[in-house]
């Protein structure tokens, strides 16, 4: 054949079969969409977040430290070309002068801030728009302050008044009309005030105790590229890498741990997407068998003219490939629209640049798995085209001959394959692309069993007795070319993948959504100090505040894990993740107490249980990556005394709580004469939160409140957005699920069509036929859901819940009802395709043949 | 003697039924020569289409020899005689077997098609005005009346003017006048162009056209006389 023939001949070969390819479009594009929308989505996101760090930084890098630069880290800075300049940030109060005792009702006198301390140049990114529209240098004497609009509006204070800052007094000298490093949407504990550096010295601000994050921010010369840059990001590092409590950010890290959750989340959906595909696949497969049924006769005539089996595989492979090409095609259109209308309908939780729906890379992928996914799960029933015997032209029902036991091997080697290779690009994951190809191709055996088991039971049930429509039924799933096997395992799988999405979503948007606990504190004390605890704890409580809880806490450095310094340490940890080293060289939050609180649970060893050593318990977390077991001795250095303690125990903790929790607990006794502060913890009654504020400032002027109410409100409310989503989209695909199976079980029926009517024309009634036709399916569909949903639950609880630490806790309900559901669905759908061969005259339908 | 065109030597055909082994042809010896017209009677059942399939390399003989213009076709891979059939073979059957998605003018076009040759529109031009279906080639099968499609069938079989036709009761579904009308303009075409035609009929008028008769009953041949 010909190029010009092949494709008239592929036209033809088309025709009179086109609702159903357009089905086989339709199951292939509700997947490819999928896949295309979840990739395109995280694709945009991490783009989008990317485009946004070198703004965010306001620099090329930033070298950041809590303490003082040491001079170690100065000399490394000091030897990089380009610009530079210093800040300091840190939240504090802000106060009307003068304020007198709060009244109820009244605008609050004092408000929590994000200060910012800078020196010209200043940013060295982004933008900076201010009112009046002057450079910041010009606005901040030592005495300027400029403030967002809502400082003012909140204190009620004008531009050129006065405010409080610290114990030292400040002139508003302008407002910020925007700025470009705070993403919209991000965790913000107040509105951003900034003064000068030399305006900070002048407060009692950055003195001890107080959290005042230190940059030196260098942009690098003009007209280095990326790779260079690159180098000289990774070179700093190297050099800081054993001074303690410095740290390196450039814009080309974008935000890691911002992108860690977007590709964990989409990691998830990848797999929903994945799953959606495969429902396509399993539609898809059916599809073409059925259509391939319809088509033997042709195939039959073909070959007695001369068309070689080679030329007939070559056809309708091309056929099918071109038909997933075009599925994929509109799928991925489908796709971007999804994302389009993601960065539509949430942009008041996106970056501010938006999202951009134009993802080639997640194209890619989806034309690509959805090319592959068709002519995969069309390969078996293609192997029936080889093998149609010529002599079919004589004997209507010569059945294509079985491909040989080693192509049939091969093909499913091949399918199963191509499934891995799937699961591993979604999720990314190859353990779990490993342990879901196995647990669906344990699954595919199961039903194969299951199937021959059922076909077996059939042939052994003594007919002669059983009403026509069961007898006829029951003999309908065992005559030979019924597809029984196929039919099983076809709908076994679909109903497994669907399920499974079922039952993971439910729990993965349910952790999203879990209720923030009840009594979770609103808000938390910092820098209090020991001998001002009664006073703050009394002022708390004659202003109902409930659940006033308060810890020691003592900042210290680890200096050696057993004996190893941790500069070494960190040093021959150079492969690790960054976090991984920062924990060892940070500076370290101590606390004390006797007993833990309820939301911590001791894991290994035993807490205070070595009378001979000084004791501290360890988060398990925390402890692995400072590389420290039960029995580990950590050294410390608290403000200059050494401190040496044996690791006794090692707790979890449930961080959902938002409690005080600490990574080190020390045993009581210990630290109690070191230097320290106390952080306090309470739930304070929304109407007072504003007087409480305005009390503390008065009476302890150095303790800074941090109201959470507004914060846990936020991440409630994006939380319960995430598990809508998940939801949305779990039940989108379970949904396209189902249409598609009952789609492939009536593609599967057709040829049921003509039975029925011979049926009829045998005087067999209506009812009857139905009858019958229902038994059969509803058989097929009761044991491809028990098996299918058997395989859910077994996979859905070993491989997602431990790729996604998800707890799983399926509803019996779900499980119990699955097998019913889709045996109602398999009669439901075959009862559909038959209906109008049952309402026709008998003649039409043997006529139409 | 002209030299045979088709030549079976003990040709069997058994198939497995249950647990026995059926035997549908038994030990059939048979030479066609070239330009023959032979005609294979017998009742239904007695194996006449299996004889023909065997004849185009459709199916292969549980034992014996095929040879068409002396090649042993029952040696050939299904791909080969896929090909040989292309070029050599034409078939009519009983059912018509037109390829219902292809319109008259197509199922005529696709054997000239598919042996590449030159003027194949022309040529399925005449061919339908041959046999009376000049203005109905933009039909589809299913639009034409069974007498219609027989016709469409008799125009691709001779499309690629193959050495060999085969029909297997191209006249069996149609009533009497639609029947003779078609054996007319088969024999006509088949004089035209000198084609070797083995007719499977059991209509003994039909087999009166022809220059032989080879009855089979139950697998073997019964009788074979040459029209004097
Ligand atoms: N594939 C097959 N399976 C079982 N029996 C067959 C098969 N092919 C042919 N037969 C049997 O062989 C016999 C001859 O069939 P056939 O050649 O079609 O007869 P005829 O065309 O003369 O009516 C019949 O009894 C038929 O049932
Ligand atoms: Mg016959």
């Amino acid at each position: 054949m010909n190029g010009g023939l092949f494709f008239r001949q592929l036209v033809r070969e088309s025709r009179g079969s086109r609702g159903r390819l357009a089905f086989f479009a339709a199951c292939l594009g509700t997947g490819v969409a999928a896949v295309v929308a979840v990739a395109g989505l995280s694709g945009a996101l991490e783009e989008s977040v990317r485009s946004q760090a070198r703004p965010l930084l306001g620099a090329d890098l930033a070298v950041e430290s809590f303490q003082p630069f040491p001079a170690a880290a100065e000399s490394a800075v000091a030897a990089l070309p380009g610009t530079r300049t210093r800040s300091e940030e840190l939240v504090t109060v802000l106060y009307e002068p003068g304020a007198a005792a709060a009244v109820e009702g009244a605008p609050p006198r004092s408000l929590l801030v994000e200060l910012k301390a800078v020196e010209a140049p200043y940013p060295l990114a982004g933008e900076l728009r201010l009112e009046p529209d002057r450079p910041l240098a010009d606005l901040l004497p030592p005495d300027g302050l400029v403030a967002h609009p809502d400082v003012l509006r909140r204190l009620g204070v004008a531009v050129g008044g006065d405010v409080s800052l610290g114990g030292a007094p400040f002139r508003v000298t302008g407002t910020i009309a925007s700025e470009a490093d705070r993403l919209a949407g991000s965790f913000r504990l107040g509105p951003r005030v900034f003064v000068s550096r030399a305006g900070l010295a002048r407060t009692s601000l950055a003195g001890f105790g107080s959290r005042v994050t230190r940059r030196i921010l260098v942009n690098l010369p003009e007209g280095t590229d990326v790779p260079a840059a690159r180098r000289r990001v990774s070179a700093l590092r190297e050099q800081l890498d054993g001074v303690p409590g410095v740290r390196v950010e450039s814009w080309l890290d974008g935000q890691p741990e911002l992108r860690q959750a977007i590709r964990r989340t989409s990691r998830f959906l990848g797999l929903v997407a994945l799953a959606s595909l495969l429902v396509g696949g399993v539609g898809v497969a059916q599809t073409v068998r059925a259509w391939i049924a319809s088509r033997l006769d042709a195939l039959a005539i073909l070959r007695c003219l001369g068309v070689t089996s080679r030329e007939t595989v070559l056809l309708y492979g091309v056929q099918t490939a071109g038909l997933g090409l075009v599925g994929s095609l509109l799928g991925a259109v489908a796709g971007i629209g999804l994302v389009a209308a993601v960065g539509h309908t949430y942009s008041d939780l996106l970056p501010p640049g938006g999202l951009d729906p134009w993802q080639p890379a997640a194209l890619l992928r989806g034309l690509g798995l959805g090319v592959g996914v068709s002519v995969l799960f069309g390969l078996p029933a293609l192997l029936a085209v080889r093998r149609v015997p010529p002599v079919r032209v004589f004997r209507h029902d010569a059945e294509p001959l079985p491909a040989s036991r080693g192509l049939r091997l091969a093909a499913a080697a091949l399918l199963l394959a191509g499934v891995g290779l799937t699961a591993w690009v979604q999720s990314g994951l190859p353990r779990v692309a490993v342990s879901f190809t196995l647990g669906l191709a344990a699954s595919a055996l199961l039903l194969f069993l299951a199937a021959h088991a059922l076909l077996r039971l059939v042939a052994r049930v003594p007919r002669e007795r059983l009403p026509f429509a069961l007898k006829s039924g029951l003999s309908a799933l065992s005559r030979p070319g019924a597809g029984t096997v196929g039919s099983i395992l076809a709908l076994g799988l679909g109903t497994l993948v669907v399920l499974q999405i079922a039952l993971v979503q439910r729990d993965f948007s349910r952790q999203l959504t879990a209720d923030l606990p009840r009594n979770a504190p609103t808000a938390f004390l910092l820098d209090v100090q020991p001998d001002q605890w009664p006073g703050v704890a009394a002022l708390l409580s004659a202003n109902g505040a409930t659940r006033t809880l308060s810890v020691p806490v003592v900042t210290a450095r680890l200096t050696a894990v057993d004996g190893t310094p941790t500069a070494e340490l960190a040093k021959r940890r150079a492969g690790d993740s960054r976090r991984e080293r920062w924990a060892l060289t940070r500076e370290q939050r101590l606390t004390y107490m006797t007993e833990l609180p309820e939301d911590n649970r001791v894991v290994a060893g035993a807490l205070w249980s070595d009378p001979s050593a000084a004791e501290v318990s360890l988060e398990e977390e925390f402890a692995g990556r400072i590389g420290a077991k039960v029995g580990t001795w950590l050294d410390f250095d608290v403000q200059g005394v050494p401190l040496r303690l044996k690791v006794t125990s090692l707790r979890s903790v449930d961080w959902r709580t938002f409690g005080i929790n600490f990574f080190l607990v020390v045993e009581p006794g210990v630290l109690e004469k070191a230097p320290q502060l106390r952080l306090a913890a309470a739930r304070l009654p929304s109407a007072h939160e504003g007087r409480i504020q305005d009390l503390l400032a008065r009476e302890f002027p150095n303790v800074v409140l941090i109201r959470t109410r507004e914060v846990l409100e936020r991440v409630a409310a994006i939380a319960t957005r995430l598990g809508k989503a998940v939801r949305v989209l779990g039940a989108f695909s379970v949904l396209a699920g189902l249409v598609i199976l009952a789609g492939s079980i009536s593609a599967a029926s057709a040829r049921r069509a003509r039975e029925a009517a011979l049926l009829k024309v045998l005087g067999v009634t209506r009812g009857g036929v139905a009858t019958a036709l229902a038994v059969e399916y509803a058989l097929v569909g009761l044991v491809a859901g028990l098996v299918g949903t058997l395989g859910a639950t077994l996979l859905a609880g070993s491989v997602l819940t431990a790729a996604f630490e998800v707890s799983f806790r399926p509803s019996p309900l779900l499980l119990a009802a699955t097998p019913l559901a889709v045996a109602l669905l398999a009669a439901a759908a075959g009862l559909a395709v038959s209906l109008r061969a049952l309402q026709v005259r008998p003649l039409e339908v043997l006529r139409g043949e | 003697m002209r030299t045979p065109l088709l030549e079976l030597r003990g040709v069997s055909k058994e198939l497995p039924s249950g647990g026995r082994t059926l035997r549908i042809l038994d030990a059939i010896d048979l030479s066609i020569a070239a330009g023959e017209f032979a005609a294979i009677l017998g009742p239904s059942g007695s194996g006449k289409s299996t004889l023909l399939g065997l004849m185009a390399g459709l199916d292969r003989p549980t034992r014996g020899e095929v040879l068409l213009e002396g090649e042993a076709i029952h040696r050939m891979t299904e791909d080969e005689l896929a090909l040989l059939r292309r070029r050599k073979v034409g078939f009519v059957f009983q059912s018509y077997q037109l390829l219902s998605n292809l319109t008259a003018r197509e199922n005529v076009l696709l054997p000239l098609e598919l042996t590449g040759q030159a003027g194949a529109g022309a040529r399925a031009t005449e061919l339908l005005a041959a046999v009376g279906l000049g203005e109905r080639g933009h039909h589809y099968p299913s639009q034409l009346s069974g007498g219609e499609q027989q016709r469409v069938a008799l125009a691709r079989a001779f499309g690629t003017r193959p050495p060999l036709l085969l029909a297997d009761e191209p006249t069996g579904n149609l009533d009497s006048a639609t029947g003779a009308s078609i054996l007319d303009a088969l024999v006509r075409l088949r004089s035209e162009s000198g084609t070797t035609l083995v007719l499977v009929t059991h209509d003994p008028a039909v087999a009166a056209l022809a220059d032989r008769r080879v009855h089979l009953r139950d697998g073997r041949i019964e009788r074979d006389e040459t029209a004097s």
